[in-house]
């Protein structure tokens, strides 16, 4: 077979250029979202996933970090009680005032009261040994490199949070949360920034880890009616950083918008496509009908539409790809909370090359009425 | 035996609130090895009549049949294979497809005869070979003249061996000398592949070559006059009987 479609394609470019350009851009604008959302969102359970811990323990109920609450301190012995338990610590979670430079006012932050030995479970990925030991200092707190400008301040800056002088030592990245500033502090300062002294002795986390090897599904499943006697509740890891991510996705509607957002941008894909790539064919449209009058059949004329139209599509899906990539390096330069996954960026190509396929479906139309007839005036 | 006969054709277009009847009954019968002109100033009818006889056109009322099948007893997609097995079109526009050499041009239609792609190639280069632009094989449309690509739009035509060919207005965008050229190709066609060939022009130029030259207007025939070396103009029998109506 005389590859039409692809010979076409390759030398009437310029005219399929603008479809090939709004599928790109349809892909782009998925892509981006997607990265977006999952930035977002992931940054809901940062806490969970960029700790070393195998097993939370917490109040029941409690849907992501921000909601900590705290929990009985016997909490900490029941968890040691487990065989397979190899190491626990506190992890605390306070809300805070913080007020640093006169113009800038008061700031709402959360306060995280860790460990900061050398073996500390939280922010083991994000914070340094040398930073972690920054903290044995009372006083001294990390912020995020991203939330200085929040602050108005640099490294070794001084503030008030919740009334006690503070002091930031350093900053690092991947403490930002969503939707809000968070101040790293010692397990130590963090009981003094508690202004209910009742408080002060209890904490809202228990942080275990386990022995190499071990499920931690089991632990849970053991330790799972202890914890029901005794007011607390323990998750793995990965199921408190999943039930996180749930909670903004589905809780708070930013889930909802953006599977509406997705579908308008599909839409308008489709939309658009579809007339661009019309208007590429009916340009040859004469030819098939000449191909039609020469016996040709409509059929095999749509497959030349469709061909071409999934050409475009795969040209859309890399052009989108690139540029995707390009503005994906940009974005993190910027901090902005953008994360790629394998399989999303797979299924937005899938969406993508779907626009390009249904307006191909679409395109097919302006054969389908193919008069040969009207050759002859 | 006559390839194709049309028996009392109509058609008539509505637009808005005038109908115009293009063709009022005409009956016309064409033997292989023919070719006829059909002449006639614009508005005859002749165009509709090439796409009614070409099973390009359904007619309103009337018969077609070519190589005694019914034309406009068949569906759509058996039409399509009809004209895909029997039929070549040379058109006034060339309708060659930018992006394809002049071999592809010609290979294309073949294609969908589902012959091996050796042979279409060889079918492809025999036609170019026989209107004298297989040395142009392996130009685009655009690196052509006007006349060379009529010439490969017969060739597209051709490839096929098609029993008939049907050609409108196939020199009216061209000089005399490449007109020439197409009107021999043609007359070739009639003679050495026994098609039915049929023209429609208004370029009288052509009249010389015809074996009939088929006057037409107002949707019917005036004459029809074969020409088969004789002097005296010889009107048929059907055209006779259709004028005397």
């Amino acid at each position: 077979m005389v590859a039409l479609a692809r010979k076409t394609l390759v030398y009437e470019w310029r005219k399929f250029l603008p479809a090939a350009l709004a599928v790109a851009f349809s892909g782009l604008l998925l892509l981006m979202m997607t990265a977006l959302m999952l930035g977002i969102f992931s940054s809901a359970g940062v806490y969970v996933s960029r700790s070393s811990g195998d097993i939370w323990a917490g109040y029941p109920g409690t849907q992501t970090v921000e909601l900590g609450r705290p929990i009985p301190r016997d909490t900490e012995m029941w968890l040691r009680m487990d065989p397979a338990v190899v190491q626990v610590e506190p992890f605390q979670w306070i809300d805070g005032n913080w007020r640093g430079p006169v113009e800038r006012g008061s700031v709402s932050v959360s306060i995280s009261g860790i460990e900061p030995g050398p073996n500390g479970m939280m922010f083991s990925q994000a914070l340094s040994a040398v930073d972690r030991a920054r903290l044995f200092e009372p006083g001294a707190v990390i912020v995020d490199a991203a939330d200085l400008d929040k602050l108005g301040l640099e490294v070794g800056g001084v503030a008030f949070l919740n009334g006690h002088g503070v002091k930031i030592v350093a900053a690092a990245e991947g403490l930002r949360m969503l939707g809000g500033v968070n101040i790293v502090t010692s397990i130590a300062t963090a009981r003094l920034l508690i202004d209910d002294a009742s408080e002060r002795d209890k904490v809202a986390y228990y942080v275990a880890r386990l022995a190499p090897g071990v499920d931690p599904d089991v632990v849970r499943e053991r330790l799972a009616p202890i914890a029901a006697n005794h007011r607390f509740a323990v998750w793995t890891q990965e199921e408190f950083a999943r039930t996180a991510a749930a909670y903004w996705m589905f809780e708070t509607g930013a889930g909802l918008g953006f599977i509406f957002l997705s579908g308008v941008v599909f839409l308008v894909g489709v939309v658009i496509t579809s007339q661009t790539l019309f208007a590429a064919v009916t340009s040859s449209v004469r030819e098939y009908a000449m191909l039609n009058a020469l016996g040709a059949g409509i059929g095999a004329l749509r497959r030349v539409i469709l061909e071409q139209a999934f050409w475009v599509g795969i040209l859309g899906v890399l052009l989108g790809g690139l540029v995707s990539g390009l503005l994906a390096l940009l974005a993190q330069g910027q901090d902005v909370p953008i994360a790629f996954d394998y399989s999303a960026a797979a299924i937005c190509g899938a969406f993508v090359m779907l626009i390009a396929l249904i307006s191909g479906f679409f395109t097919v139309g302006a054969i389908n009425h193919l008069e040969p007839a009207n050759l002859l005036r | 035996m006559p390839a194709l006969v049309a028996a009392n054709i109509t058609k008539s277009y509505t637009n808005g609130r005038v109908e115009t009847h293009v063709l009022q009954g005409m009956s016309l019968a064409l033997s292989e090895r023919e070719l006829a002109l059909v002449l006639g100033p614009s508005g005859s009818g002749k165009s509709t009549l090439l796409a009614i006889l070409s099973g390009l056109l359904k007619p309103d009322s009337g018969q077609v049949s070519a190589l005694g099948e019914d034309l406009w007893k068949k569906s759509r997609a058996n039409l399509e294979k009809f004209r895909l097995r029997h039929t070549g079109f040379v058109f006034q526009g060339f309708n060659l497809f930018p992006a394809l050499t002049a071999l592809e041009q010609v290979m294309l239609p073949l294609d969908y005869l589902g012959l091996p792609r050796r042979t279409v190639r060889e079918m492809a280069l025999a036609s170019l070979e026989e209107v004298g632009l297989a040395a142009r094989a392996h130009l685009r449309p655009i690196e052509l003249s006007g006349g060379e690509k009529q010439r490969i739009a017969i060739a597209r035509a051709l490839a096929k061996k098609p029993q008939f060919l049907f050609a409108d207005e196939p020199t009216s965008a061209l000089d005399s000398v490449n007109g020439k050229n197409v009107i021999d190709t043609l007359h070739r066609v009639a003679r050495v592949h026994g098609a039915t060939v049929v023209c429609v022009s208004h370029d009288t130029r052509l009249a010389t070559d015809a074996d009939r030259i088929i006057q037409v207007a107002d949707g019917r025939i005036l004459s029809d006059i074969k020409q088969s070396g004789a002097l005296a103009p010889h009107v048929s029998p059907c055209a006779e009987a259709k004028n005397h109506e």
